[in-house]
């Protein structure tokens, strides 16, 4: 991997703590991230597509209780990192997708681990409550390396992925992949409209 | 509350959700958040201040920005368990702050979900799509063509405002209200009439839901000629319409609708 590669993988892992542990104010959401991973990977355009398209896509699941969505973030920088390398883009939204749905197995994975250190963190937090700056502190940071580490190692997997693959494909499964990519909008605009429907006041 | 303290508490309120777990959900961030708010109120008793953390270590679980009307709550409810005069009193205020924590944050969550998820997410993405829409942004072709950096980030930035303005508003003045109110008036929940707002964002929502989709449609039908290659475009278009509200009846996630197009796909044009 390059160092671009790194930091833009750093960049990423650091924008995913937006969705879930800290801040939330919606900057990893795709339809923002998009255009800023397509402006880092040089193509504007092509970021503000794949923004819409995951963001549409998954515009039919919330975070509510223990609900994971699939990771915007993920769903936007993998598709443009392997944009970036020659990669048709409609490949690699499909490969973008099901890393997100992914992450979101991985993420709740990392929650469960989570509890077992939970024992051990309320103890001591009971012992000396101000250590409980420094326990968060480190969920974060621990939250951040493995999200970099998911992030990293499915960018590169997939780009090998996709070289060795490349090559093999024929026109009709790029056909097959663009016809699919196309009615991603249209999947998701539908069903946008019974979420805004007026059931109760 | 001073101001300051509401600052401290408003800025850790961002960090709700660093320790989510399966088990206790957001109990390492209400902690996380309530600590200023215990410090200065057991600066007399600091050897307390261990106990009363465990209490804050239990469940909690709630929406993230609807939290704050329960951290002003709490605190205020904790005043009246740190005056208590006997043990049995003692008991009754903490019973009651059980009670109001666990009722408020179900509340609460219930309110955020509707709101800020529900309908001010979606709005904000169809308010994004539209102002480029309107800067000429045409994201339902393969290629597009190349869109300038200030137009690229203005639709963003728009759903980022937009949201952030409503959703920081809340967090903030849901501190104090929840602080200066009592369980008659639901600790403030009430101050503001949620289904009217909720209501009239839908009402919004659905107009530039279908605005959108007639404008996809003018788009898709501008300027073709039409042929068998056209009419199998439209009809395919149509049916995944028709196949998304269909597993969402299912309850299928669409990710998954997509994936499966992508496979079927796949199989039919290798046959």
């Amino acid at each position: 991997m390059t160092l671009p590669l790194i930091l833009l993988c750093i960049f990423a892992a650091l924008l995913e703590l937006d969705t879930t542990y800290a801040f939330q104010t919606l900057l990893s959401r795709p339809v923002i991230a998009g255009p800023i991973f397509g402006w880092l990977t040089g193509d504007v355009a092509a970021g503000i597509q794949v923004g819409i398209f995951a963001e549409l896509l998954f515009s039919d699941i919330s975070p509510l209780g223990g609900i994971i969505p699939p990771s915007g973030v993920v769903a936007t920088v993998i598709p443009l990192l392997l944009y970036a390398q020659g990669i048709d883009l409609y490949f690699g939204f499909f490969l973008g997708v099901c890393a997100a749905v992914l992450y979101s197995f991985f993420d709740a994975l990392l929650r469960k681990t989570r509890f077992k250190w939970l024992i051990f963190l309320e103890k001591r937090i009971g012992r000396r409550p101000s250590d409980i700056t420094r326990i968060i502190a480190i969920t974060l940071l621990l939250s951040f390396l493995m999200t970099f580490i998911f992030i990293s190692v499915l960018a590169w997997a997939s780009s090998q992925l996709m070289f060795v693959l490349y090559p093999y494909l024929t026109p009709r499964m790029h056909f097959a992949f663009r016809l699919s990519y196309l009615a991603v909008p249209w999947i998701g605009l539908a069903a946008l409209i019974p979420v805004f429907r007026l059931k109760a006041r | 509350m001073s101001f300051w303290l509401r600052v401290n508490m408003f800025f850790r309120s961002f960090f709700l959700q660093a320790g989510w777990n399966y088990v206790k959900y957001q109990n390492l961030g209400f902690a996380l958040v309530m600590l200023p708010f215990l410090r200065r109120l057991y600066r007399q008793d600091p050897e307390a201040l261990p106990s009363v953390m465990n209490r804050y270590l239990e469940a909690f679980n709630t929406h993230p920005v609807m939290a704050s009307f329960c951290f002003g709550a709490m605190a205020r409810m904790e005043e009246s368990v740190a005056r208590a005069q006997s043990v049995a009193d003692y008991k009754e205020q903490v019973a009651e702050w059980m009670g109001a924590r666990r009722g408020l944050s179900i509340t609460a969550a219930s309110i955020g979900d509707r709101l800020f998820w529900g309908t001010l997410k979606p709005l904000t993405l169809l308010l994004a799509i539209f102002i480029w829409m309107l800067l000429g942004v045409d994201f339902l072709e393969i290629s597009m063509h190349p869109v300038p950096l200030l137009y690229a980030f203005t639709a963003g930035a728009a759903a980022f405002f937009v949201y952030n303005a409503v959703a920081q508003f809340v967090r903030w003045e849901g501190l104090q209200i929840g602080y200066e109110s009592d369980d008659k008036s639901c600790f403030g929940l009430t101050r503001f009439d949620w289904n009217r707002t909720i209501y009239n964002a839908k009402r919004i929502g659905i107009f530039f839901a279908v605005g959108l989709i007639l404008f996809g449609v003018y788009r898709f039908f501008e300027g073709v000629r039409v042929d068998i290659h056209f009419i199998a475009r439209a009809m395919l278009v149509l049916f995944f319409v028709m196949i998304s509200f269909v597993t969402r009846r299912l309850r299928i996630p669409n990710v998954y609708l997509y994936i499966a197009a992508v496979i079927i796909f796949n199989i039919v044009c290798l046959i």
